[in-house]
């Protein structure tokens, strides 16, 4: 035990530990205040506690992520990633990155198609407006995620370059939905329009 | 240049989230495309979600668009679209090959379907404007007494997306155009980067594509007054 903290040479390491341990102690405090806050709010399903519980469980997991990076890069944690690591070395060792054949990105193109048949269908048959919206989105997503994966060739990437492109801008357009809600506010609070304006009314022009 | 990165590696790569020099393992212009991507997505979803804004707080909106001709004919331009995305990739593919003559053929291929989809554009908004007289901040007469409390943005909302959409599109067919003439001295890298753009373009019209079209369908045609 002394031997390992004792003395200059074992600075970095102990750096390391310290640091660690200090960002442990707040992640601990901070799922602490969290659980607290379980017990402290009477009434747990509201709005603000509900709010509170989750900066608190953020504020734990960005601090829990460096002990926890710093556990993995040791190999206290084992690595699941082991296994597509040695997948991707070899896909690196490659001369020319690009992979895929025609018949891949014609199957890819078959699907869009077929999805994009599948959206127009929905126009034809009447369902609800909800609904169609719903199944619009998914499908959308669905086609946004074959066009990025197959024709932009983000699936022969690295991971890395996925990981810092693809979060950040999901999580900037789902920030974007906080919106919505003032919509519908809009909707309620606004004066009820005259009852169907006579047939030509000239509407002023904004 | 794609081969001296990989003499490299040994140096410039580490393990898969070790960085090193090459982080990512693309060139700088790769990353710079994709991260002018990244931005103008969220240009593209600010405008959507506007749109849908103003029609969520709106008590009523305009959905003039009848299956046979309008739907029909949007149809034909997102099939445009797909088939000019396709081209592309088999650009990129023979450019990946080496193969510059065919690369250049394949784009050749692409601009003309990109082309189609501008002047099919350019068409309907021509309908659009002259034949129903719509306009930015202002219905037609004609779907005011359908639709009497429908918002006057459905105009502005509707030029401003596929407006900016088409603007995307025509610079497209220039940067391909711009590429196909210098390909002799493009990497393959550079028809790649061509290639992402092109493709993110085609992306973007897969939301404008169902949200501005498919749910403003005119379930009863009909009852249009002329």
């Amino acid at each position: 035990m002394s031997a390992r903290f004792g003395g200059l040479r074992g600075l970095a390491g102990k750096q390391d530990v310290i640091l660690n341990a200090i960002c442990l102690l707040f992640a601990v405090v901070f799922l602490m205040l969290a659980a607290a806050n379980f017990t402290w709010s009477g009434d747990f399903l509201t709005i603000d506690s509900l709010f509170v519980t989750t900066v608190f469980a953020l504020l734990a997991l960005v601090f829990l992520a460096n002990p926890l990076l710093w556990a993995h890069e040791r190999g206290y944690i084992r690595s699941f990633l082991a296994a597509e690591d040695e997948l991707t070395a070899k896909k690196d060792a490659e001369p020319v990155h690009f992979e895929g054949s025609v018949k891949l990105f014609g199957a890819v193109l078959f699907g869009l198609l077929v999805l994009t048949v599948v959206e127009v269908a929905l126009a034809y048959i009447e369902v609800g407006l909800v609904l169609m919206l719903t199944i619009l989105i998914g499908l959308s997503v669905i086609k946004a995620g074959l066009i990025m994966a197959y024709f932009m060739h983000l699936k022969f990437e690295r991971q890395s370059l996925v990981m810092a492109l693809i979060p950040a801008l999901v999580i900037c357009i789902c920030l974007l939905f906080v919106f919505f809600p003032d919509g519908f506010r809009l909707l309620n609070t606004r004066p009820p329009s005259q009852p169907s304006a006579p047939a030509g009314a000239t509407q002023p022009t904004h | 240049m794609a081969a001296t990165e990989v003499q490299h590696k040994g140096q410039l790569v580490a393990d898969d989230w070790g960085g090193g020099s090459f982080p990512f393992h693309i060139g700088h212009k790769k990353l710079g495309m994709w991260l002018f991507i990244v931005s103008d997505a969220l240009t593209f979803s600010a405008m959507l979600i506007a749109y849908s804004y103003a029609r969520l707080s709106s008590e009523q909106w305009a959905t003039p668009f009848a299956f046979s001709p309008s739907i029909l004919f949007s149809t034909v331009m997102t099939l445009c679209l797909l088939a000019s995305s396709f081209t592309m990739v088999m650009a990129v593919a023979a450019s990946a090959r080496r193969d510059r003559k065919k690369a250049r053929r394949w784009i050749g291929a692409t601009m003309f379907g990109g082309l189609l989809f501008l002047g099919l554009h350019l068409y309907e908004w021509m309908h659009l404007i002259n034949d129903y007289g719509l306009k930015p901040f202002e219905l037609p007469r004609a779907w005011l007494e359908r639709w009497p409390n429908a918002s006057p943005l459905f105009g502005a909302s509707f030029f401003a997306i596929t407006g900016l959409h088409m603007f995307h599109v025509l610079t497209g067919v220039l940067y391909l155009g711009a590429v196909a003439m210098t390909i002799k001295r493009r990497t393959h890298e550079d028809v790649e980067i061509s290639g992402l753009y092109w493709h993110f373009v085609d992306l973007v019209w897969m939301f404008v594509f169902p949200l501005i079209y498919l749910l403003s369908v005119d379930f009863n045609p009909e009852q249009m007054p002329h």
